[in-house]
C-alpha cells in the first residue's frame, strides 16, 4: 500500500484529504506540523505539505525532506498562490498544488508522481494492451502475444508511459527519448511513431493506443 | 569662528588682502630702497667730497702749475693721479699734435692729432662718458687729458635711481602677475575639486544608489561633500523603506490571499462531501453550483492580487529569451484535457514565426494565456469552440485566441472577465507587446503581438 506522509495544520481540512485518500487507497498519516516527521520518513512514499505551518514551514521541511530522502517526491498543498511561492516551493518539490483543490486533482497528481518515481511496479490497462512497466513487457490482450520492440521504439513507449496521459510535444518527445534539440522539420520521430503503432496498434490507421493530439503533440491515455 | 578660518571665503579675502597690501608694501619698498637705501650706499670719492668739479678745477690747477713739462715730469703727474683715481685713464699730446704719454686702458686714442681730431674728441666726449677733463698747457707743451667712468664718480644704485619709474611699474606688474598666478591656482583648485565632487556624485553603487565621498576638509565643498553624504544616507535609508514597505505589501497580500483560501478549501470540502452523497439530484446540483463558485473565487482573489502586485509594478519580471510557439504549445498541452472533458472542439494550428524567440517571462506568458483561455472555458463556453493559431506577417508575428462564444460585450454581466482582461493587458505592455480583441456576438478574436523591431 502507497505510504503518504501529510502534513496540514488545519483540522477540517486536514481531515478531509485524509478520508478522501484512505478511500482512495492509500495509507495517509497525517501529521499537525512537521515535529515527528523523520519518524515515518523510511515508510513513506510520497509526501503532502501545506506551506503555513506552526514551527518549520512547509518550504524549510519540504527541503530538510528531499535531503534525506531525496527518492521520495513532495507534493506542496498551499494557499500561497504567489509566483515567487510557487518557484520557491519547486525548487525542492515535485509539484505545486494550490487551495482550493478539487480532491480528483491532488490525486491525479498524486498518481503522476508515483508513477514517475514508481512506475515499474504497476500493471497498466490501455486499450487492448496490458503493460508491465517494471520489465517493459507489452502484451497484446486480444491475441494474447508478447509485442517485441526495437530499441528506440522501446524508448520511446517507455516515454511515453512514464508521462502517461500527458500530452507531449514533438520536442519534448524527441529530446527525452534522443537527448538532443530538436530540429524543426526533423522526420526521425514521425517515422518512430508510425513503426511503434504499426507494431502495438490494431488499426495502426486509426491509431487509438498514441493519440495524435493535432497541433500539439501525442499521448498515451490510460 | 573657527569655521570661518576653514573657508574658502576667508581664504580668498586673505589673498586680496595679501594682494593690496602687496602692491602697496611693494611700492613703499621700492621707494624707499631707490631713495633711501641707495643714499646710504658708500663712494669712496663722494665720501671724500671728491666729484666731477673738485676733479676738473684741480686737474686744470695742477696742468698750470706744472713745473716740468716733460716725459718724466707728466709721468709722474699722472702716476700720482692714476693712485688716487685707479680707474682713471690719462695721456698728453703734445704742442704738435705727438701722443706722448699714455697711462690706462685707451687704445682708441689718436697718436697723431690734428684740429678735426681734436674736435671729434671734445666733441664725442662732451658731456659723455667717461667723464672727461681735458687741460691746455702752453702752447708747445700741448694738452694733458684726464678721463674716468662716470659710475666711477655716482652713487651705484644711480642707475636704479634714473629708472625709478619703470622699475616701479614692472615691479607692480610682477605682483599682478604674481596675484593673477595665485588667484589662478586657487581656483583652479576649487574647480579641479567640484569637478571631482561632481564625478563622485555621478558614481552609482549596484543598487542604483550613489556612494558616500570622503570628506578630506572643512571648507564650503567640504560641507557640501557632508551634505551630499548625508543625502546618501537619507536616500539609503528611504530605500530600505521602501523595500521594507513592498516586502510588507506583499507578504500581506499573500497572506490575505491565503487567508481567504483557506475557508474557500473548507467550503470545497463540504461541497465535496455533499456530492458523495448518494442520490439527490437537488443536493448535487447545489455542490456543482458550488464548486463553480469556488473556482470563480479562487480565480478572483488571484487576479485581485495580481492585479494590485502589477498596479504597484511589484509583479516580479525576469525576461529571457523562449522560444515561443514551443513554449505556447507545451502550455497548450496542460490545457487540452480540461477542454477536451468540456466537450471543446479544439483547432490548434502553430507554424513557425518571423523570430520565433521572443525576450519575455514564460511566467507572464502563461499567465496571459490563462486568462484568455480561462475566460474561454468560463464565459465561452456556449461556443463549445478554441482555437490557437499563429500569424507571421513582414510586420508583426502574433497568437491568436478564437472562440465562438457570445462575445465580450454580453460577459459585462460578469465582471471576473474584466479583471482577468485588465491583467491580460497589464500583463502584455509590461512585456512591451500589443495585443488587440475583437469581439461580436459570434465570438472573440485576442490577438498578442510582437512587433518586429526596425
Amino acid at each position: 500500500m502507497i505510504h503518504i506522509l501529510y502534513i496540514e495544520d488545519d483540522k477540517e481540512i486536514g481531515h478531509w484529504v485524509t478520508t478522501d485518500l484512505t478511500e482512495r487507497g492509500y495509507k495517509i498519516t497525517w501529521l499537525p506540523s512537521g515535529e515527528n516527521m523523520e519518524s515515518y520518513l523510511a515508510s513513506v512514499d510520497l509526501a503532502i505539505l501545506d506551506v503555513m505551518l506552526p514551527g518549520l514551514d512547509g518550504f524549510s521541511l519540504g527541503k530538510r525532506l528531499k535531503k534525506s530522502a531525496p527518492d521520495t517526491p513532495i507534493i506542496m498543498l498551499s494557499a500561497r498562490t504567489a509566483v515567487e511561492d510557487r518557484l520557491e516551493g519547486l525548487r525542492f518539490a515535485d509539484d505545486y498544488v494550490t487551495k482550493p483543490f478539487h480532491p480528483d486533482e491532488l490525486a491525479a497528481r498524486i498518481e503522476v508522481l508515483l508513477r514517475r518515481f514508481q512506475w515499474k511496479d504497476e500493471v497498466l490497462e490501455i486499450k487492448h494492451l496490458q503493460i508491465y512497466p517494471k520489465d517493459m513487457r507489452i502484451i497484446n490482450k486480444n491475441k494474447e502475444e508478447e509485442i517485441l520492440l526495437t530499441g528506440k521504439q522501446y524508448h520511446l513507449f517507455q516515454y511515453f508511459i512514464r508521462h502517461l496521459n500527458q500530452i507531449l510535444t514533438k520536442e519534448q518527445l524527441y529530446e527525452g527519448v534522443w537527448g538532443e534539440s530538436y530540429i524543426e522539420g526533423d522526420k526521425t520521430l514521425m517515422v518512430h511513431i508510425r513503426y511503434l503503432r504499426e507494431k502495438i496498434e490494431e488499426n495502426p490507421s486509426a491509431p487509438t493506443v498514441i493519440e495524435t493530439i493535432r497541433g500539439i503533440g501525442y499521448r498515451v491515455k490510460q | 569662528m573657527r569655521n570661518f578660518f576653514r573657508s574658502l571665503l576667508a581664504k580668498y579675502m586673505l589673498l586680496i588682502v595679501i594682494a593690496i597690501f602687496l602692491v602697496q608694501i611693494a611700492t613703499i619698498t621700492i621707494a624707499l630702497f631707490v631713495y633711501g637705501f641707495a643714499e646710504n650706499v658708500e663712494n669712496r670719492y663722494l665720501k671724500k667730497g671728491i666729484d666731477t668739479e673738485t676733479i676738473e678745477e684741480s686737474w686744470h690747477e695742477e696742468a698750470s702749475h706744472l713745473e716740468q713739462v716733460s716725459e718724466e715730469g707728466i709721468q709722474q703727474h699722472f702716476a700720482e693721479w692714476k693712485e688716487d683715481f685707479p680707474e682713471a685713464t690719462m695721456f698728453w699730446v703734445d704742442g704738435a699734435g705727438i701722443l706722448r704719454e699714455q697711462i690706462g686702458d685707451n687704445h682708441d686714442i689718436p697718436t697723431e692729432w690734428t684740429a678735426r681730431e681734436a674736435a671729434s674728441f671734445i666733441k664725442s666726449r662732451y658731456d659723455g662718458d667717461p667723464f672727461t677733463v681735458i687741460a691746455l698747457m702752453d702752447e708747445a707743451d700741448g694738452f694733458i687729458v684726464f678721463e674716468i667712468p662716470r659710475d666711477a664718480l655716482q652713487l651705484p644704485m644711480q642707475s636704479v635711481y634714473d629708472h625709478y619709474g619703470e622699475i616701479l611699474i614692472i615691479g607692480l606688474l610682477l605682483i599682478v602677475l604674481l596675484f593673477i598666478i595665485v588667484s589662478f591656482l586657487f581656483f583652479h583648485r576649487i574647480r579641479k575639486r567640484l569637478l571631482h565632487l561632481q564625478e563622485a556624485m555621478e558614481i552609482r553603487d549596484v543598487d542604483g544608489l550613489p556612494l558616500a565621498i570622503p570628506v578630506k576638509k572643512k571648507d564650503e565643498i567640504g560641507q557640501l561633500e557632508q551634505t551630499f553624504n548625508q543625502m546618501v544616507a537619507e536616500l539609503r535609508k528611504s530605500k530600505q523603506r521602501e523595500q521594507e514597505e513592498e516586502r510588507l505589501r506583499k507578504e500581506l497580500i499573500a497572506n490575505l490571499s491565503h487567508d481567504l483560501r483557506t475557508p474557500l478549501t473548507k467550503l470545497r470540502a463540504q461541497s465535496y462531501s455533499i456530492s458523495k452523497m448518494d442520490g439527490n439530484e437537488e443536493l448535487n446540483k447545489a455542490s456543482q453550483q458550488l464548486d463553480v463558485s469556488i473556482n470563480d473565487m479562487d480565480r478572483l482573489i488571484e487576479n485581485l492580487m495580481s492585479y494590485t502586485l502589477l498596479t504597484a509594478s511589484k509583479y516580479q519580471l525576469k525576461r529571457e529569451k523562449i522560444d515561443m510557439v514551443r513554449y505556447v504549445r507545451e502550455h497548450l498541452a496542460t490545457w487540452y484535457s480540461v477542454f477536451e472533458r468540456e466537450g471543446f472542439e479544439i483547432n490548434i494550428d502553430m507554424q513557425s514565426l518571423n523570430s520565433s524567440y521572443w525576450m519575455v517571462d514564460p511566467v507572464w506568458i502563461s499567465r496571459i494565456m490563462d486568462n484568455l483561455l480561462q475566460n474561454i472555458l468560463r464565459h465561452a463556453n456556449e461556443g463549445k469552440y478554441v482555437e490557437v493559431k499563429t500569424k507571421a506577417t513582414e510586420t508583426y508575428d502574433a497568437f491568436l485566441f478564437i472562440d465562438k462564444g457570445s462575445g465580450i460585450d454580453k460577459q459585462s454581466e460578469y465582471s471576473g472577465a474584466g479583471i482577468g482582461l485588465s491583467i491580460v493587458d497589464m500583463m502584455v505592455k509590461g512585456l512591451n507587446l500589443d495585443w488587440e480583441i475583437r469581439s461580436s456576438n459570434k465570438g472573440t478574436t485576442v490577438k498578442i503581438i510582437n512587433y518586429h523591431k526596425k
